[in-house]
């Protein structure tokens, strides 16, 4: 009797315990308060957080629409990366590239980069030959470059860590060579060592 | 030996009394030069206790030189602790459709025990009009 019982319901409580194991891993919205939070790294909220508040106080200056032919173009400069973290920049200057572009007050050359190396090789081929077949040039000298640096300051007192990310970008005109607008968001995470937050 | 127990207890009782009642004192110019346009809000509030530490004050609003809204939220904690909380903003087109900002973060914030904040956000285009902010406790 106890045999033919247990077997039934013994594989009934494996499957349920199963079952509740498998729905542990679950979707959250990216940027949400629900998003784990280290001390030691850089979160996507970080990056999210970084990338809207520069790109809101770039947007009030109004430094953007002071160009002749609006809508002003931007070529991306160098940011350093001084956080002894391995980076995606693109993580911070594809979000600002692309609400800039959303806004209408600039947009992002992929022919032009640092050191004559273009985002988008192709683009940059097609467009020389175009411009070899028309003999004259047809590219737009970008109006601003974009440059900047992410630092990490970490302290420790005890027990408790916290770091800083200053995260710092500078529009520059590159006729006068002139900073024209700059920007600095500082993000703090502090937390017991090795923990992690919501 | 009860005395030597009790006395050191008694006082870390104490400071950790007067560490949760840290309120802030503020001072300004009673004379304003600027003027804020204040707009009339609507609110949902589902959470009373959040309500009362992170309690809405007024709206304000301007336009930037580039023609983009400008909005700036005055919160209060009416409590004398200090709340954490996380806000975001959303933003519409003239046709109430929400924006699908790539960078519009929940933004985790803290304000102390009768503390005054102002947050604030750009609209993302010149087309937004219209806006609404969530706020939840952390």
């Amino acid at each position: 009797m106890k045999n033919k019982i247990l077997p039934p319901f013994l594989a009934a409580a494996i499957s349920l315990v199963g079952a509740g194991c498998a729905t542990n891993a679950h979707y959250v919205q990216t940027g949400g308060s629900q998003n784990v939070v280290n001390i030691g790294q850089i979160n996507i909220q970080d990056y999210m957080q970084a990338a809207d508040t520069m790109t809101g106080e770039l947007l009030a200056s109004g430094a953007l629409d002071k160009v002749s032919n609006p809508p002003a173009v931007l070529a991306i400069s160098r940011i350093v990366n001084n956080t002894g973290q391995q980076i995606d920049i693109d993580l911070l200057t594809k979000k600002i590239r692309i609400a800039l572009l959303q806004s209408g007050k600039a947009v992002t050359t992929t022919v032009m980069g640092l050191g004559g190396t273009a985002e988008d090789p192709m683009a940059k081929g097609l467009q020389q030959e175009a411009e070899f077949k028309a003999d004259q040039k047809v590219t737009r000298t970008p109006d601003f470059t974009l440059s900047g640096k992410i630092i990490q300051l970490a302290v420790k007192a005890g027990n408790t860590s916290q770091s800083t990310y200053s995260f710092q970008l500078s529009l520059t005109d590159p006729r006068s060579g002139l900073a024209v607008w700059e920007g600095e968001k500082e993000i703090t995470k502090q937390g017991t060592r090795s923990s992690v937050g919501f | 030996m009860k005395t030597r127990i009790l006395l050191p207890l008694a006082g870390m009782v104490l400071l950790a009394v007067a560490g949760c009642h840290n309120s802030v004192n503020t001072i300004e110019n009673a004379q304003k030069e600027g003027q804020r346009q204040m707009i009339s809000d609507q609110r949902i509030i589902t959470d009373q206790g959040l309500a009362k530490k992170v309690s809405f004050v007024g709206i304000n609003q301007t336009m930037t030189p580039g023609g983009l809204l400008k909005v700036q939220i005055e919160v209060l904690n009416r409590k004398r602790s200090s709340q954490r909380f996380s806000y975001q903003f959303e933003w519409f087109d003239t046709s109430g459709m929400l924006l699908n900002n790539v960078a519009s973060p929940t933004v985790a914030d803290e304000v102390e025990g009768g503390e005054s904040k102002f947050i604030s956000s750009v609209a993302p285009t010149p087309a937004c009009r219209d806006f609404r902010v969530k706020f939840i406790e952390n």
